[in-house]
């Protein structure tokens, strides 16, 4: 976990009239795996949309895999893998479970080379690694929202990445769902050596998982371990509320723990 | 009834509605996935606006349906991209201002021009062997370039940003996307004319839509459903001496309501 393959340096970004992003220095090692917090407009999917390339910096700078993000090429971003925010999928959208993961291999591909038996193949070893290889051929519309979460997970997979890049992979489903959405990460993590980003807004779900967690509001306030990062006088600065660690190590507002 | 294709102009006839019906119902289908399907009559609209221009000039009429073609299509993408407005807004503007276009264009001309209103009805049956030549080597252009990009089409029109995210050239597709249904729009022009092309972009899809929850399977359907309306379309209008665009929009109306009755989805039976 030495090798820096993330590198913001006292980078900003946004959009005209808007700093969403201000002033953030952070590098991410390979093979970590970093939880990204902070309340809502703070930025979270910014760094996403930052590490994927598809914002230049205002100012300052990141490289990503040795390359300016700017100048980030098809096959920089084909090692990232993607799991944007959970957007509504009509139920009848026609794509059937391998349709969805095979276009993970469209940018590693490249134009003109249709996808073989080596593509498919990589796509259902995409699939058993998230335990969905036997709803290859359902149509993803008909899947529960952790399911589809799954096969969108087994997308990204496909495309042999280095970094696994999730947007707030565990909105919009189930507790249990989401318990098994992480340990299916947090798998990925360990068996696999992929380095892990994962945007969040449970704390209380992920601390316990990751090696660092990255505290935003704008600017960076802390990247360090839970341990270091969760401290009431830094959750108040950042939240705007009295955060309490209670007895279970579960992390509320203050105002609701007092009712 | 046999007796219809021993006719030339019967033969072109037929010839064109079955291009229009396999190149129309071939984009349609990332159209209505990709969200777009508007953009259709609006361009369609747009390419109207120039064979008007060009019938008033002296110049070629497809040309300039190609050029006003493209730059509503462009225009219309750069407004989707940047999000300044909601694109049924956008295209509602282009649309009217660029029949408006059209009308003027037609008011400025001296006396009545049958071949211009060729171009808004659709006269499949006037298809002249040039017109016909064109409309191959443009037919053949698209196909080819649908199925050359096919893999990067596909997922621009399931998710443009996660496509991009994963190392498609969204963006450059997503262009090459309007750019075709510009082109396919004017190859349609005189078979279903500048009003109905736009259902031909869009009910062969739809209806394919209703019948498979696969995306190959989706094209496949939709060209084949997209052939049989125009060609039967055109073979109606032959028999009961019909208007050729409205005949094949109509067929193709009525085998959209029979995939609805019969739809998989709506019966809750989900063959891939």
């Amino acid at each position: 976990m030495t090798t820096p393959i993330i590198r913001f340096s006292h980078a900003t970004f946004g959009f005209p009239g808007v700093i969403a992003l201000q002033d953030i220095s952070l590098e991410i090692s390979e093979g970590e795996f970093v939880g990204v917090i902070g309340p809502n407009g703070s930025g979270k999917t910014t760094l996403c949309r930052a590490i994927l390339g598809l914002m230049r910096p205002l100012e300052g700078s990141l490289q990503i895999f040795d390359c300016a993000c700017e100048k980030l090429r098809c096959h920089h971003r084909a090692r990232i893998g993607y799991l944007p925010q959970k957007g509504v999928l009509e139920r009848n959208f026609p794509i059937t479970v391998l349709e969805a993961v095979m276009m993970g291999r469209y940018g590693a591909l490249g134009l003109f080379r249709r996808p073989g038996q080596q593509d498919r193949e990589i796509a259902v070893e995409a699939l058993e690694n998230v335990g969905m290889q036997d709803h290859r051929n359902t149509a993803l519309g008909h899947l529960s929202g952790g399911q589809q979460q799954r096969v969108l997970i087994a997308r990204a997979l496909a495309q042999k990445p280095q970094v696994l890049l999730l947007d707030e992979p565990t909105t919009g489903v189930d507790i249990t769902t989401q318990h098994s959405v992480l340990d299916l990460v947090q798998h990925l993590h360990r068996d696999l050596g992929l380095t892990v980003l994962l945007v969040t807004h449970d704390i209380n779900l992920i601390r316990s998982r990751v090696n660092r967690l990255v505290l935003l509001k704008t600017r960076l306030f802390a990247a360090a371990t839970p341990e270091e990062v969760l401290r009431p006088d830094l959750l108040r600065q950042v939240y705007g509320k009295d955060l309490v660690i209670t007895q279970q190590d579960l992390i509320i507002v203050e105002d609701y723990h007092h009712r | 009834m046999i007796e219809m294709l021993s006719y030339d102009f019967m033969q072109r006839s037929f010839l064109a509605a079955a291009l229009v019906g396999a190149v129309c119902s071939a984009i349609g289908v990332f159209m209505v996935l990709r969200g777009l399907a508007f953009v259709g009559a609006g361009t369609a609209h747009a390419a109207f606006a120039g064979v008007t221009l060009a019938y008033l000039v002296g110049l070629p009429p497809l040309l300039l349906a190609v050029v006003f073609g493209i730059a509503t299509v462009w225009i219309t993408g750069v407004m989707e991209e940047k999000g300044r407005m909601k694109l049924d807004v956008s295209i509602g503007i282009l649309y009217t201002a660029t029949m408006a276009l059209a009308i003027l264009f037609i008011g400025l001309m001296q006396g009545y021009n049958a071949e211009v209103y060729g171009y808004m009805f659709g006269s499949v049956l006037s298809v002249t062997p040039d017109e016909l030549r064109i409309m191959l080597t443009l037919s053949l252009l698209v196909l080819a370039v649908i199925v050359l990009f096919a893999k990067e089409l596909y997922f621009v029109a399931f998710d443009q940003e996660m496509a991009e995210a994963s190392g498609v050239r969204a963006r450059p597709i997503f262009y090459l996307l309007l750019t075709l249904v510009a082109f396919t729009v004017v190859i349609s022009l005189k078979t279903v004319g500048a009003i109905l092309v736009f259902a031909m972009l869009l009910i062969p899809a739809s209806t394919a839509y209703q019948l498979t929850h696969s995306l190959s399977h989706m094209t496949i359907y939709s060209v084949l459903i997209g052939i049989t309306s125009a060609v039967g379309g055109v073979a109606l209008s032959y028999v009961w001496d019909l208007p050729s665009g409205p005949a094949i929009v109509l067929l193709a109306t009525f085998i959209f309501f029979v995939s609805l009755l019969l739809s998989p989805k709506r019966l809750r039976r989900v063959p891939v």
